[in-house]
């Protein structure tokens, strides 16, 4: 492979899908402005040209809602144009491989060439489309497109060839001879596929409804483009106190909600008398089953100021009634406590299980080397938990700005003297969603956020675990 | 057979500090399900007047005759419960130790591509609404009982979990030598790698089981006639037909006596439970160690 | 050889772009590039032909309908049979069939945004609780007002124009209501025969009903006074619900004055004043706060959602919070049913004393047909029949005669209660409440102690400056323009305000200023703006002046 002309060809993509050309030119100004009801003082706001990444100000601007989710792909290919050919081009300068030659390279090579591609003939369609629905020539694709895919075909195409002369080399195969090697593998994941399309997939467009500002007349589809506007109300929203919250409460479950669970699982593993392990076991996995519905009523029962349970034996006691309702500072532990309560019992059954796929034999080796119960379990039963442990701490870290909803708001109700310890992005979110109901929009951004930030989260540290033991990382 | 090895004072420190340990936790964890259970054989009127308490202060089984005067309802809800838990149940842990199989295989070219489409879906969503448009509208779900047990087939932790328990439960030298011997993938999966995920199974069929058990969310949305209803939405939707009600400014029935009272919504809690406490020790047979799978050595 | 020709390519293809680029990279802005074309103004697009204004013609009943009608809470037991029955008649007059189909009241606000974004009801019952005014602004609902003319005249006829009115939006009928005039006001519920026993005043004022609750203190000092929590205040008006009583005092256009904490006076609607910055409001906050040390509520009541039974079980003496007449009825028979018949309940409405009471607006309960069915027209022609015939109405209302209920001296009764059994089809089963004929309804016993207050009312309100008017339920705000300082505002009113009005603040003056200051950090005034235009606007439409 020529480093230069891959360096080159990769380099020509970029350029090209960079906000410096104009990949869509408006023509027919004045029929198309007065057919989609655009009028001079809107003109003001709008091009003669536009390139993929301000598409949709013209979607926004000129009021076309219809044209939105169009444009929002248009703007993904063409970030995830610049994306694949810049990792391209920075793994051939520092000449990261992998071990089968160069068919690393070549692959990152054919993706970045490829979505310039995918994005050149969406823009096109994106011009038909648009024009099909107003019924008017106003929009053309420039000269800049044709070339692009000119330039990323033959890239595509001269990858192509170098890879199957690689491919030779190293034995390797493409997709094709996967399939034909692996069929059953790929049948056995054909309901999976189905599952994720329809329950995930396909619904995942509704991202888009982040952007838009909902009404019923324009529908689902067509309403008004409005950028970031839903987002403002996350600014507004002290957004870094429920952000530290939802982190910290997160954190706090996590470590000692896992840190319990292991050492529980520990101990039943250990017991001798089976039917106390199977009682304590059952015993600690009932709180699972109480609804955080019926819970709520038990604990203001408990903690309510005048005829509490607990305020009965304190001033039975003689001393002075607590306040628990109006002080925030005994929530985090109290709100620690329950989770941990409700969830010991359902998370130790995972430790459990992997404690019982131990080889008993290396336990027996262990006792006749003359280690003691102690020594057995820091040195055999918590290294064969650790994979489990390491891959459900990731797991969690992917929601880590996702709370325990029901958790939070049934406890806590509407409580505001308690909201500055107790407040977690959910909790927000879906008090402000009931004062305005029909904010899809809202409710998608503030997942939207939750979503990135964990996902950007959850990309660092699987990377980092990666280059430490890739047995260990989730992806 | 006892161990006639003579355990060491540490070891006994450590079996008592087990035991004491397990059983704080146990009675703490089982505390508030006592009350319940103890408020569900109470009188409604002291509920209300004298709060909750260990003990029934005024016993009476007044709050399970009101459930059961009309069997119907809750016997239906309980057959749906029973059949969407069985039929989820079997074909999502189907799906699961599957897909676990596959990306657990060293082998797949993929593997890494296809675990990371499935973890995928758990951080990003496109939301209630869509997901709620996928079934009734554009499949056009709506009231059949597909849309309250499809959703939750399968989720992206068990899949995981499923993978983790499939690699720690079957060493590669036992498939190689498998795969010497010609045997091919559905051979490996059936012959090889079931018979020894037993803990695996029993895990996440029991979380994929409780989840279904346990779920009302589906039939809130989806059911448009009580005869599809879960049996925790059964309950959930009698308890807010009377918060709602008593807050309607509209002129809606009188018949406060068919109102759930506090004894009741506690009773219910109960009946819901109940069952699953009985299957939870049953799954806790397959908890078993493991098979010596120490026949290869090297 | 081939390397050349690929970098000559290469090279060739960014030479050209880079010059096509640089003529498109001068992107005026289309309003430039009209100036240079030498364009005035764009000429406004043809619209289509305007429809022929349609004659009362007859419909095409040809073709079976079958439409589905979205109603609140839950299905009677006898669901199938009365609809079977139903749909008998209604295949014989309209050719159509309906299919009731309840929300339940789990979610109830979600599943029925749902419903109407999905587009699969055709008839829809809506009131303002449940937003009217933003999803008929939204488009949500079919434009009525040509097809009442069309389709329904008789319809129209007996909701009568006024009623018509107050359900349009932005100008246009998006609803039609019921015709049961019904007063919904709020008032005070309390222990009539307490207040006999130890000889205290009406609580029909704010000195009264604080000797009313003090003076029973005295007398049995645990006994729970008042059941206060956040429910009712789940909006922009009051943070928690004790602040409630305040409607003794002032004669604000609706209980609990407008939004943001502005208010104005029922005879002076458009006359804004502000409430939160003002004396008063620093004052009513310490009375407030006297009553909570005198223990009028738990200390913990900010958390407390379990007190629905409270007053029915004599944990409370009365309740201040969305107590309209229905239920003060629905208390009457709990005291009943719960075995105390010493016990008596009473009810003064804050109208008596303030002089401003109102009978419910009509979008309190109503009917509308959702945008995308398919057959308006026919959608429209079951609703008048369902309004309009006896027949019809009586069979969705109250079941089948003989088999559900019956009628003697007019009232009417349930069969199945009257025998002791869970009646299979209740007292307007189908919670179709915006189906109510008030020339037809069928009172039940209880009614009558029911319209007897009414009465009352109407004379009351025949006083008032717009007599018997709902002035402020017809409003409907659309805060698009300032909906991140609403919610901001929304979360001040939980974490500053509800305190304040529970009087759990040590220092009043303290906590009023950090109130007021975070207030207008959160945006109050970009709120109190907007809203006020759109107000008087509102009232300028009226005539509420």
């Amino acid at each position: 492979m020529n480093k230069k002309i891959s360096i080159g060809g990769s380099l020509a993509c970029i350029i090209l899908a960079l906000p410096i050309f104009n990949q869509i030119k408006v023509v027919n100004l004045v029929a198309f402005f007065s057919k989609i009801g655009v009028n001079k003082e809107m003109a003001k706001n709008l091009f003669t040209g536009y390139h993929l990444f301000n598409i949709l100000s013209f979607v926004q601007n000129a009021n076309q809602g219809a044209l939105g989710i169009f444009a929002m792909v248009l703007f993904l290919l063409a970030v995830a144009t610049l994306y694949f050919n810049i990792a391209f081009i920075i793994r051939v300068i520092l000449k990261r491989n992998g071990n089968k030659g160069e068919l690393g390279l070549i692959a990152a090579g054919k993706l970045g060439f490829f979505f310039e591609l995918i994005t050149s003939f969406a823009t096109i369609a994106f011009t038909i489309f648009a024009n099909k629905k107003f019924k008017i020539t106003g929009f053309v694709p420039s000269v800049a497109v044709y070339i692009a895919i000119a330039v990323s075909l033959a890239g595509y195409v001269y990858f192509k060839v170098i890879e199957k002369k690689e491919r030779e080399k190293y034995k390797e195969h493409g997709l094709l001879k996967e399939f034909k090697k692996n069929w059953p593998l790929f049948l056995m994941l054909i309901p999976t596929f189905i599952y994720f399309m329809i329950n995930n997939y396909l619904p995942m467009f509704g991202v888009y409804f982040a952007f838009t500002s909902f009404n019923f007349r324009d529908g689902l589809w067509a309403s008004p483009f409005i950028g970031f506007k839903n987002f403002e109300f996350l600014i507004k929203a002290d957004l870094f106190r429920l952000t530290k919250n939802t982190i910290l409460y997160n954190i706090a479950f996590i470590g000692i909600g896992n840190a319990f669970q292991i050492l529980f699982a520990i101990l039943v593993s250990r017991v001798t008398l089976k039917w106390f392990k199977k009682t304590s076991q059952t015993l600690m996995f009932m709180p699972y089953f109480v609804s955080f519905v019926i819970l709520k009523v038990i604990v203001y029962n408990v903690f309510e100021y005048q005829y509490g349970l607990i305020n009965n034996f304190v001033t039975q006691s003689g001393a002075e009634k607590i306040d628990f309702y109006n002080t925030p500072s005994y929530w985090p532990f109290l709100i620690t406590f329950f989770y941990l309560w409700k969830n010991i019992g359902y998370g130790m059954v995972v430790y459990l299980a992997t404690i019982m796929g131990i080889d008993n034999e290396i336990y027996e080796a262990a006792k006749v080397d003359g280690a003691n119960d102690f020594q057995q379990i820091f040195y055999i039963t918590l290294p064969h938990i650790k994979p489990t442990f390491i891959i459900l701490l990731l797991y969690a870290l992917g929601s880590i700005m996702k709370g325990q909803f029901e958790l939070f708001y049934q406890l806590v109700g509407n409580n505001g003297v308690l909201f500055n310890a107790t407040d977690i992005f959910d909790t927000y979110v879906y008090r402000i969603t009931t004062t305005q109901p029909l904010s899809i929009g809202l409710g998608t951004a503030a997942g939207l956020y939750q979503s990135i930030f964990g996902f950007l989260i959850i990309v660092l540290v699987n990377f980092l675990v990666k280059r430490k033991n890739p047995e260990y990382a989730l992806f | 057979m006892q161990n006639k090895i003579k355990q060491s004072a540490a070891n006994k420190t450590l079996s008592a500090f087990a035991y004491v340990l397990l059983t704080i936790g146990s009675i703490i964890c089982v505390l508030p399900f006592i009350v319940i259970v103890s408020g569900s054989f109470t009188d409604n009127a002291t509920i209300i007047t004298k709060g909750y308490s260990l003990l029934p202060k005024n016993f009476t089984t007044a709050a399970y005759q009101t459930i059961f005067r009309s069997p119907k309802d809750i016997i239906q809800a309980y057959k749906m419960n029973f059949y969407y838990t069985g039929i989820g149940t079997f074909l999502g842990l189907m799906m699961i130790t599957l897909t676990g199989y596959v990306i657990s295989r060293k082998e797949f070219k993929y593997r890494n591509t296809v675990s990371f489409l499935i973890y995928f879906t758990s951080i990003f969503g496109g939301g209630m609404i869509p997901w709620y448009l996928m079934y009734a509208n554009v499949l056009n779900l709506k009231g059949h009982t597909l849309a309250i047990w499809f959703p939750a087939l399968m989720s992206p932790f068990l899949v995981i979990l499923m993978r983790t328990f499939i690699v720690g439960a079957v060493p590669d030298a036992i498939t190689e030598s498998a795969k010497i011997d010609g045997a091919g993938h559905f051979t490996i999966f059936f012959k090889i790698v079931l018979p020894v995920l037993k803990p695996g199974l029993a895990t996440v069929g029991l979380f994929l089981a409780l989840g279904y058990w346990n779920d009302w969310y589906r039939s809130s949305m989806f059911s448009t006639n009580s005869s599809t209803w879960q049996l925790q939405f059964y309950l959930y939707d009698l308890l807010n037909a009377t918060t709602a009600m008593k807050q309607m400014a509209s002129n809606v029935s009188m018949k406060t006596a068919d109102l759930p009272t506090e004894s009741v919504k506690l009773a219910m809690a109960v009946v819901a439970t109940g069952p699953v406490l009985l299957f939870y020790p049953f799954v806790q047979r397959y908890f078993v160690s493991g098979i010596t799978v120490g026949a290869v050595k090297g | 050889m081939k390397k050349k020709v690929l970098s000559m390519f290469l090279a060739a293809s960014m030479v050209a772009t880079l010059l096509s680029g640089c003529g498109s990279n001068t992107a005026k802005t289309a309003a430039d590039q009209l100036e240079a074309e030498g364009v005035g103004e764009i000429p406004v697009a043809e619209e289509q032909a305007p429809e022929e204004t349609k004659e009362a013609t007859t419909l095409d009943l040809s073709k079976q309908v079958d439409l589905v009608f979205y109603v609140m809470g839950d299905a009677p037991k006898d669901e199938e049979k009365v609809e079977a029955a139903i749909n008998e008649k209604l295949l014989e007059k309209c050719n159509a069939t309906i299919d009731m189909q309840f929300s339940t009241w789990t979610e109830f606000q979600q599943k029925y945004a749902n419903e109407i974004t999905a587009q699969s009801a055709d008839l829809i019952y809506i009131a303002n609780w449940l937003n009217y005014g933003q999803l008929a602004s939204s488009g949500a609902f079919v434009e009525l007002d040509d097809l009442l003319d069309t389709v329904a005249p008789t319809l129209k006829e007996t909701v009568g124009e006024n009623a018509l009115n107050m359900c349009r939006v932005d100008g246009k009928i998006y609803a039609v209501p019921n015709t049961w005039a019904e007063y919904v006001s709020a008032g005070v519920k309390y222990r009539e025969d307490l207040r006999e026993k130890y000889n205290l005043p009406v609580p029909n004022s704010l000195e009264n009903l604080e000797a009313y609750l003090m003076g029973i203190k005295e007398n049995d000092p645990s006994q729970g006074l008042l059941t206060a929590t956040t429910e009712e205040s789940q909006g922009f008006q009051t943070g928690f619900d004790a602040a409630w009583a305040l409607n003794f005092k002032y004669n604000w256009v609706t209980q609990n004055g407008l939004y943001y904490g502005l208010a104005a006076n029922y005879d002076t609607p458009s006359d804004v004043y502000d409430y939160w910055y003002s004396d008063d409001f620093v004052d009513d906050m310490k009375m407030l706060k006297r009553w909570a040390d005198a223990g009028f509520w738990s200390k913990s009541a900010l958390s407390d959602t379990n007190n629905s039974e409270s007053y029915a079980n004599g944990l409370c003496v009365a309740e201040v919070a969305g107590q309209n007449p229905n239920k003060q009825i629905t208390a009457i028979m709990e005291f009943k049913n719960g075995g105390h018949d010493d016990w008596k309940s009473a009810y003064v409405a804050y109208g008596e004393t303030n002089g401003v009471i109102y009978p419910g607006h009509a979008t309190q309960n109503g009917t509308a047909i959702v945008n995308g069915c398919k057959d308006p027209e026919r959608a429209l022609l079951v609703l008048e029949t369902l309004l309009c015939d006896d027949e019809m109405n009586a069979l969705i209302q109250y079941g089948i005669k003989g088999e559900h209920y019956d009628v003697v001296d007019g009232i009417y009764h349930n069969l199945a209660d009257e025998a002791g059994e869970s009646s299979t089809f209740p007292y307007e089963g189908f919670n179709t409440w915006n189906l109510r004929n008030g020339e037809t309804k069928l009172p039940q016993a209880t009614d009558v102690e029911l319209q007897k207050m009414f009465d009352a009312y109407e004379k009351l309100g025949a006083k008032t400056k717009f007599p018997n008017v709902n002035i402020f339920d017809g409003f409907s705000e659309n805060f698009e323009s300032y909906s991140a300082e609403r919610a901001a505002v929304s979360n001040v009113m939980s974490q500053y305000l509800a305190p304040l009005e529970a009087g759990l603040v040590t220092d009043v003056d303290a906590a009023v200023e950090e109130f007021r200051s975070k207030m207008k950090e959160a945006g109050i005034d970009k709120c109190r703006e907007e809203y006020t235009k759109q107000w008087k606007a509102y009232c300028d439409e009226y005539g509420y002046n």
